[in-house]
């Protein structure tokens, strides 16, 4: 080691020169490391903690309030008109999300763009999907109630299928764990009924969501 | 590599920066050069400079796509760069443990240390508190 380079005792300070005019000392490049990497993290990466609770909180506020009206249909009728302002809150959330991640994406290319691309598109082609069988049901003429338990369920399926695609692609444990939940809250919420089932979704996979949001910090510290 | 250990190339303010910058792409992935002047706060003759230091050692390439308004020049670190940023951390780590242990050597009793290395990392630094990147 040498002492002129600042590697000991109060010359971890002092100067090692730099050859873009100015000078670094050892402790100075830890820093400089640090900020570096927190920076380049906090402006590179989405914050997931954001996304979570926009989706926690459309879910439970949304799926909350289409069980509080249809709750005690009987028979079941089918949703009311304030489904759309459902739908608008939670295509707000999808839009929100969008945007941040678009924010963090750029100016980024090579193998995540195309990654992130293929995966959207995957999104896409789910939720077409998903409105084409629901087209169809109707078309068969399946009953309000298939309809109605369809209609909470699917959405949840395709985030489902989502999540357990994207932890196997960027290898994340703690999303596999909600796509497994949100895959289990689709398959077994539909049991409650048409009505019901607006309730089990939105407790189960918002709250879910929220308790993702809480968690997220500590789970990227560990 | 100087007497220190420390690769001449990356121990400069900006261009440890933009090493470490890079590394926080995934494998695979670039970043465009308004971006990384963006996160790293030079001018563009700056940067310019510093990327050439680095692409001549073999740390980073630089690639231009496209041409007119569309043209598009990304930066990515090479796998030569990320082990160079793997060697500089080790480095930087002995030389700050090195120093840590030489501030301890003569308060040290056998059987009784009197302080923990994390305080004395601390305190090697002139009060400045050295994070613990590693």
């Amino acid at each position: 080691m040498n002492e002129q380079a600042g590697t000991t005792g109060a010359g971890m300070g002092e100067a090692a020169g730099g050859d873009d005019g100015t000078t670094m000392g050892v402790a100075d490049a830890a820093v400089i490391m640090q900020e570096a990497s927190d920076r380049a993290r906090r402006q590179l990466r989405v914050s997931h903690r954001a996304t979570f609770t926009i989706w926690g909180l459309g879910l439970l506020l949304g799926y909350g309030s289409i069980w509080l009206t249809v709750r005690g249909q009987q028979p079941f009728h089918g949703l009311p008109p304030a489904t759309f302002a459902v739908g608008a809150l939670l295509s707000s959330a999808s839009i929100m999300t969008g945007v941040a991640q678009a924010q963090a994406d750029s100016g980024v290319g090579g193998l995540s763009a195309v990654r992130q691309r293929i995966h959207l598109l995957a999104v896409l082609a789910g939720f077409a999907a998903m409105f084409a069988l629901e087209g169809a049901l109707a078309h068969t003429g399946a009953s309000r109630s298939v309809i109605g338990v369809f209609e909470a369920s699917a959405p949840v399926l395709v985030a489902g299928l989502f999540y357990f695609t994207t932890s196997a692609v960027w290898l994340d444990w703690p999303v596999l764990g909600l796509g497994i939940w949100l895959l289990v809250v689709a398959a077994v919420g539909g049991f409650a009924g048409p009505s019901g089932v607006w309730a089990v979704d939105a407790l189960a996979a918002g709250l879910a969501y929220l308790l993702m949001a809480a968690i997220e910090p500590w789970l990227r510290r560990s | 590599m100087n007497e220190d250990g420390l690769d001449p190339v990356i121990h400069a303010p900006a261009r440890l920066r933009i090493v470490v910058t890079l590394a926080a792409l995934r494998d695979g992935d670039d970043l465009s050069f308004t971006r990384l002047q963006e996160l790293i706060g030079l001018t563009p003759g700056n940067l310019i400079t510093h990327l050439r230091k680095l692409e001549d050692a073999g740390y980073v390439t630089a690639e231009k796509n496209g041409s007119g308004v569309t043209a598009r020049t990304s930066v990515a670190l090479t796998l030569a760069g990320r082990a160079a940023l793997e060697r500089y951390t080790m480095a930087l780590r002995q030389l700050l443990d090195s120093a840590s242990s030489r501030l301890l050597s003569p308060h040290r009793r056998p059987g009784k240390r009197r302080f923990g290395a994390p305080r004395a990392r601390r305190l090697c630094c002139r009060g400045r508190r050295v994070p613990s990147i590693w």
